[in-house]
C-alpha cells in the first residue's frame, strides 16, 4: 500500500539523516534542515493546491483569473524546488538521483513547448476579441434603434468568422457547408477558412498538445522505496515536482487553444501526498468540465471566458438572422442581454490576457533557469571530483 | 465600359417608381409606424437590384438594346455622385444646425432627403453586384479609374451615413434609406474586405526580389498602365536579375508594385473611415502573417521546430538547421521585418508599428525559443562553433530587428534576447572548460608507436585554432557570462582575458598531459621524439594562426622553441653519443700499434648498434618534413664526420679483400643514406608513403 510505503519512507529518511550527515558534512550544514526543508515543500505544494482546490467554485475554475493564480502556484512551488535542488546539488550526482533528476529535467523541457503553444492560443483569443468586437460595434444600439440589414450582415459576418475561428480544426472543413456568409464569392470559401484560421508560430503542423503532454506524464510514478531512501526523501520533492507540472500543463491545455488538444493523459497521485487529494480534485472538476462542453463538438479550451464567448455568441448568431433584420422587441432586449455579455468578456479579457501571457512566459523562464542552474552546478561538481 | 452601357439599363426600370418611393418614404416616416412599410419599402429596392444581378439573361438582352438609348446616360453613378457630393455639405448643414435639438419634435427638423441619393445608391448596389458576379473582364484594381470611381463611391456611402447617423430628424424620418445605405455601405465593405485579402495574397510579384534602384522606379511607371502588370513586372524582375552586378543593388521585400500598394492604401483608409478598419487590420494581420511565414520557408528554407524536438534532433540534423536559422534571423533584420514594417506603415499611415508587431512578434519568440533550445541540448565539444554562429547572429543582428518594435515591447524583446545569448553564452563556456575536462580526462595507456603526434594533440590544436577564430566573440562571451563560473576558482588574472587565460590553462594541461604521455615510453630517445613531434606540432599551429598566436604571445613561442631544441639534444644525446663512443681512438693503440682485435670489435659493435639504430628509428615517425630534416642533417653532420675520420685513421689496418668486407660495413656515403631513412614510420617499406602522407 502506496501509505506504508511512504511512511516507510519517512522513517527511514530520519534514520539515514545522521549517516547522510556523516558521509557529506558540506550538504547537510544542520542534521535537520533537509528533513524539514523537503517536509516544508510538501506541505507548501499542499497548502497552494487545497486554495485552489477551495477557490475553484463552478464558475470560477478555468476562469483567466484562477489559471493565473494556479501558474502564480506553480511559480512558487517552481522556486522552492529551485533552491531545494541548489542545496543539494551533491546529492544530484549520486545515483539514483542523477536519473530522476535527468529524468524531471526532460520532462520539463517538453513543458516549454506547451507554454509556447499557450502563448499562440492566447494570440489566437486576442483575435477573437477584435471579431467581438466588430460584432459590438456593429450590433450597437445606441444612436440607432432599430437594426438595419448592414448592421446585422456585419455582425453576422464577424460571428461566422467567430464560429469558424472557435473550431477545432478537424472539423472547420465539415462546417464549411453550413457556411452562410452572405455575399462572399463562392470561390474564396475554401481558402478564407484556411485565411481565418491564425497561425501557430511556435509549433510545427504536426505538432500535438495532447502527444506533448503524454510526454510529460510518460512512465511517471511513485518513487520506489528504495530510492525515496537513498535520496534522503528528495526523490518525493522530484516526484511531487513533476507530477505538478504535468497537472498544470494538462490544465493549460484544457483550458486555452491549441494544436490537437487532448486530456487524455492518465492522473493518478496517491492520495497519501497531501496535495495529492486537492489536485485529483481539480482534475476530476475539469474532467467533468471537459465532458460536458466537449461532448458534442471538440471545442477550443475549457477557459471559462472562452466558453461565454461560444455561448453568447452562438446565441446571438441564432438571434439574429440575416434574411429577417428585423427585431421584435422581445429579441431586441435579448440581443442587448448577449452583447452585455461579450462586453463583460472581452472587458475581462483586455484586462487579463496581458498578465496572463507574461505568467506564461515567466513558467517558461523559470523552468529554463532552474534547469540550466540545476546542471551548471553539477558539472562543476562533476569536474571538481 | 460595360458599366455605361448597363446603368441607363437600370434607371430606365427603376425610373418609374424612383420618385414615388422616396416622397413614400418621407410621409410614411411621419406616421412613425414604419416596420412594415419600412421593410417593403427596402425589399423593393433592393429587389431591383438583386434582379438587375441575379438575371444575366435579362442583362445580355439589356446591353444589345440600350446600346442606341444613349441619351439616358445623363443619370449615371458619376453624375449621380456630382449631385451627391453637392448634398451633402446641405446634410452636413442641417446636422450642425439641429445638433442641439435632440429633445426636440421630430417634426420640426424634418429634412426631406432628395431621391437621387436612393437612385445613388441603387448604382453603387448594381456596381457591387456587378463586382460579386465576377462579371468583369479585368480586374478593378488594376484599373485606375475603376479603383477611383469604386473607392469615391463607397466614400460618399460611408460619409451619407455618418451623416445620417448623426442627425436626430434623420434618424426619425429616414430609416429606411438609412438601412438602405447601411446594408449597401457593409456590403460594399465586404467587397472591399474581400478584395484586400486577394490583392495582398496575389499581386506579390515575386516575394523578395533582387531589383536595382532603377529599375524599380521603370517598372513602377510602366506597370501602371499595364493590364497585366503582375507578369509584366515579374519579367521585368527576371531581367533584371540576370544582370550581374547592378551598384547598390536593392532586395525589395515584399514586393508590391507601387500602385498596389497604393490600393490597399485607399482600401484600408476608405474601410477604416466607413467604420470598418477592424475588419481591415484582421484581414491585413492575417495576410501578413501567411506570406511572411510562406516567405520565410521559399527563401530561407525556414521551418518551425518545437523545442522538444531540437532536442531529440541527431547533431547532424540539428547543425543543418543552424545555418538556416542564422539566414532567416538576419534576413528577418535587415529585410523582412524592416519591410512589413514599411509596409504596414504604406497601407495604415499612423498606425505606428503595432500591426508590425502582431505579424512579426510571434515570430521573434520563435526565433529565440529555438535559441534557447539549441543551448539546451545536450553539450558537446563539436556543438560549440555552431552555437557561437547563433550567439553572433543575435549579437549582430538583434539591434537592428528591437529597433523596429516599438518602445513598449522592445524591452520585453530585448530581455528575452539577453536571456538567449546568456544561455547560449553559458553552454559556450561550459563546452570550452569541458575541452579542459576532457583533456585532463584523457588518460589513454598506449602510447602513440614511432612517437607520433598524439590524437589528442591533433584535436586540441585544431579546436583552438578553430575557436581563435571566434576569438573576439569567445573573449566576450568569456567576460560577459563567465562571472558565475570563476567566483569560486582563482581570480582572473588583471590583463588578461578570461578567454587567454583559458586557452592558456588547456595549453598547459595538454603539456602535463603529453608530459605523462612520453614517460610512457620505455626509450627515451622515442619519448624525446614524441615531445618534439607534439611540441613542434603545436608551435606550428599556433604560430599558422595569427588570432591564437596573438592570444598566446611571442614569448611563448619562444620558450616552446627552446624546449624542443633541449628534446633535440637530448634525443641526440641518448642515441648518437653511444654510437660516436665507437669512434673513439682510446684503446685502439698500444704503443703506437694497432690492437687489431679491439679494432675488429669496435668495428662489429658500431655496426651492430648502428644497426639496431636503424632498424627501430626507421620506424620512428616524424611527419613535420622540416623536423624530419632538421633531425637527419644534424645526426648527418654529428656521424659523418667522425666514422670518416675513423675510417680514415683506422681503415688501412684491416687487411684489403676478406678482412676489410668482413668489419666495414658501411662506407660513409651508405650511412648518409641510411640516416635519410630514419623517422619514416617504416613497419614494412611500403609504408613509407603514407607515413609521409600524413602532416
Amino acid at each position: 500500500m502506496p501509505e506504508t510505503e511512504y511512511s516507510f519512507g519517512r522513517s527511514l529518511l530520519s534514520l539515514r539523516r545522521d549517516q547522510a550527515h556523516l558521509m557529506d558534512q558540506s550538504a547537510f550544514p544542520e542534521p535537520m534542515s533537509m528533513e524539514v526543508e523537503l517536509d516544508s515543500f510538501q506541505r507548501q505544494v499542499a497548502e497552494k493546491f487545497i486554495d485552489l482546490n477551495a477557490s475553484a467554485a463552478d464558475d470560477e475554475i478555468l476562469s483567466l483569473e484562477w489559471i493565473g493564480k494556479l501558474l502564480d502556484s506553480f511559480l512558487c512551488c517552481q522556486e522552492d524546488f529551485r533552491v531545494i535542488i541548489f542545496n543539494h546539488k551533491s546529492q544530484l550526482l549520486k545515483q539514483p538521483m542523477d536519473r530522476l533528476i535527468e529524468d524531471y529535467f526532460e520532462r520539463s523541457v517538453k513543458a516549454l513547448d506547451v507554454c509556447n503553444a499557450i502563448r499562440d492560443g492566447i494570440e489566437q483569443i486576442r483575435q477573437w476579441q477584435k471579431l467581438i468586437e466588430i460584432v459590438i460595434s456593429a450590433l450597437d444600439t445606441s444612436r440607432k434603434q432599430q437594426l438595419g440589414e448592414g448592421e446585422i450582415h456585419r455582425a453576422k459576418k464577424a460571428l461566422i468568422d467567430l464560429a469558424i475561428g472557435m473550431l477545432d480544426e478537424k472539423e472547420s472543413s465539415n462546417t464549411l457547408a453550413h457556411r452562410n456568409r452572405s455575399f462572399a464569392r463562392n470561390k474564396d470559401h475554401n481558402q478564407h477558412i484556411g485565411y481565418i484560421r491564425s497561425l501557430s508560430w511556435s509549433v510545427s503542423r504536426s505538432w500535438s498538445a495532447a502527444r506533448q503532454l503524454q510526454g510529460i506524464g510518460n512512465n511517471l510514478a511513485t518513487p520506489r522505496a528504495s530510492d525515496v531512501m537513498a535520496t534522503n526523501g528528495l526523490a518525493l520533492t522530484v516526484y511531487t515536482m513533476t507530477s505538478i507540472l504535468l497537472f498544470v500543463t494538462w490544465v493549460l491545455v484544457a483550458a486555452i487553444p491549441c494544436q490537437d488538444r487532448g486530456l487524455h493523459v492518465h492522473f493518478y497521485f496517491p492520495r497519501h501526498f497531501q496535495w495529492a487529494v486537492p489536485v485529483m480534485s481539480l482534475h476530476d472538476k475539469i474532467m467533468e468540465e471537459s465532458k460536458k462542453r466537449d461532448k458534442k463538438k471538440k471545442g477550443c479550451g475549457l477557459l471559462r471566458e472562452i466558453n461565454q464567448i461560444e455561448r453568447s455568441s452562438r446565441m446571438l448568431n441564432d438571434l439574429i438572422d440575416s434574411d429577417n433584420f428585423s427585431l421584435t422587441d422581445e429579441k431586441s432586449l435579448e440581443v442587448k442581454e448577449r452583447m452585455q455579455e461579450l462586453m463583460n468578456v472581452c472587458e475581462a479579457m483586455k484586462d487579463g490576457l496581458d498578465p496572463f501571457d507574461k505568467k506564461v512566459r515567466d513558467v517558461f523562464h523559470q523552468i529554463v533557469r532552474t534547469r540550466t542552474e540545476a546542471l551548471d552546478s553539477l558539472g562543476k561538481l562533476q569536474n571538481q571530483e | 465600359m460595360e458599366k455605361n452601357d448597363k446603368d441607363p439599363d437600370h434607371d430606365d426600370k427603376s425610373k418609374g417608381d424612383e420618385k414615388g418611393d422616396v416622397v413614400s418614404d418621407a410621409h410614411l416616416s411621419d406616421d412613425a409606424h414604419q416596420d412594415g412599410s419600412n421593410n417593403k419599402d427596402n425589399v423593393d429596392v433592393v429587389g431591383n437590384a438583386e434582379t438587375d444581378h441575379q438575371d444575366p439573361g435579362d442583362n445580355n438582352d439589356d446591353k444589345v438594346s440600350q446600346g442606341e438609348e444613349a441619351p439616358e446616360i445623363r443619370q449615371t453613378l458619376e453624375s449621380l455622385s456630382e449631385e451627391l457630393d453637392q448634398f451633402l455639405p446641405t446634410l452636413s448643414l442641417h446636422m450642425e444646425e439641429h445638433k442641439d435639438c435632440t429633445e426636440e419634435k421630430g417634426e420640426d427638423g424634418y429634412f426631406q432627403i432628395p431621391q437621387f441619393v436612393g437612385k445613388f445608391l441603387d448604382l453603387f448596389e448594381e456596381k457591387l453586384s456587378k463586382y460579386d458576379s465576377g462579371e468583369p473582364k479585368t480586374v478593378w484594381y488594376q484599373d485606375p479609374e475603376e479603383v477611383s470611381s469604386l473607392l469615391e463611391a463607397v466614400d460618399r456611402v460611408s460619409k451619407l451615413m455618418v451623416l445620417l447617423l448623426n442627425t436626430k430628424s434623420c434618424l426619425d424620418h429616414h430609416e429606411s434609406l438609412i438601412n438602405h445605405a447601411g446594408s449597401i455601405q457593409q456590403r460594399a465593405m465586404a467587397f472591399l474586405e474581400d478584395e484586400f485579402r486577394i490583392i495582398l495574397e496575389e499581386s506579390v510579384t515575386k516575394e523578395s526580389v533582387v531589383v536595382t534602384d532603377d529599375s524599380n522606379s521603370q517598372r513602377r511607371s510602366t506597370a501602371d498602365q499595364q493590364d497585366h502588370q503582375n507578369d509584366a513586372a515579374v519579367s521585368q524582375d527576371q531581367d533584371q536579375m540576370l544582370v550581374p552586378e547592378c551598384g547598390d543593388q536593392e532586395i525589395e521585400y515584399p514586393g508590391y508594385p507601387e500602385d498596389v500598394v497604393v490600393v490597399l492604401r485607399k482600401i484600408a483608409e476608405k474601410m477604416k473611415a466607413g467604420g470598418y478598419g477592424w475588419e481591415c487590420r484582421e484581414v491585413y494581420l492575417v495576410g501578413r502573417r501567411n506570406i511572411l511565414m510562406r516567405t520565410l520557408k521559399q527563401d530561407c528554407e525556414f521551418e518551425k521546430v518545437s523545442i522538444d524536438e531540437v532536442q531529440k534532433m541527431s547533431w547532424d540534423t540539428l547543425e543543418r538547421e543552424i545555418p538556416i536559422w542564422n539566414k532567416t534571423f538576419k534576413d528577418c533584420s535587415s529585410l523582412f521585418f524592416p519591410g512589413e514594417l514599411k509596409l504596414a506603415e504604406r497601407i495604415f499611415p499612423g498606425d505606428e508599428g503595432s500591426l508590425f508587431c502582431i505579424v512579426t512578434h510571434g515570430l521573434a519568440i520563435q526565433f529565440l525559443g529555438f535559441a534557447e533550445a539549441v543551448a539546451m541540448t545536450r553539450r558537446s565539444t563539436e556543438k560549440l562553433f555552431k552555437i557561437l554562429d547563433i550567439y553572433e547572429t543575435l549579437r549582430d543582428s538583434f539591434p537592428a530587428m528591437e529597433q523596429l518594435f516599438p518602445e513598449e515591447l522592445r524591452g520585453e524583446l530585448r530581455n528575452e534576447v539577453t536571456s538567449a545569448r546568456s544561455r547560449l553564452g553559458e553552454t559556450a563556456i561550459h563546452i570550452f572548460c569541458d575541452l579542459e575536462h576532457s583533456i585532463k580526462s584523457d588518460s589513454s595507456k598506449t602510447p602513440v608507436p614511432g612517437g607520433a603526434v598524439h590524437p589528442l594533440t591533433r584535436y586540441t590544436m585544431n579546436y583552438l585554432k578553430y575557436s581563435c577564430e571566434y576569438k573576439d566573440t569567445l573573449e566576450q562571451v568569456f567576460k560577459s557570462h563567465s562571472k558565475m563560473e570563476r567566483e569560486e576558482e582563482e581570480p582572473v588574472e588583471s590583463g588578461n582575458s578570461a578567454f587567454a587565460s583559458q586557452l592558456m590553462r588547456i595549453m598547459e594541461l595538454l603539456d602535463g598531459n603529453l608530459e605523462t604521455k612520453s614517460k610512457q615510453y620505455k626509450d627515451i630517445p622515442l619519448s624525446c621524439i614524441f615531445m618534439m613531434n607534439n611540441g613542434r606540432y603545436i608551435v606550428q599551429k599556433i604560430k599558422g594562426s595569427a588570432e591564437i598566436h596573438e592570444v598566446m604571445g611571442d614569448t611563448w613561442c619562444r620558450r616552446r622553441s627552446s624546449e624542443l631544441r633541449n628534446y633535440h639534444k637530448n634525443y641526440q644525446r641518448e642515441t648518437w653519443g653511444k654510437l660516436l663512443g665507437f669512434l673513439g681512438h682510446e684503446g685502439l693503440m698500444h704503443n703506437g700499434k694497432i690492437v687489431k682485435p679491439n679494432l675488429k670489435e669496435r668495428f662489429k659493435s658500431f655496426n651492430a648498434t648502428f644497426d639496431e639504430i636503424h632498424k627501430t628509428q626507421t620506424t620512428w615517425v616524424v611527419n613535420d618534413e622540416q623536423l624530419q630534416s632538421e633531425l637527419r642533417v644534424s645526426i648527418t653532420a654529428v656521424m659523418i664526420p667522425a666514422y670518416r675520420a675513423f675510417m680514415a685513421r683506422f681503415g688501412q689496418y684491416l687487411d684489403p679483400g676478406r678482412q676489410t668486407e668482413k668489419y666495414v660495413k658501411y662506407q660513409p656515403e651508405d650511412i648518409e643514406d641510411l640516416i635519410d631513412q630514419l623517422f619514416e614510420g617504416n613497419t614494412s617499406s611500403s609504408s613509407t608513403a603514407t607515413a609521409r602522407r600524413r602532416t
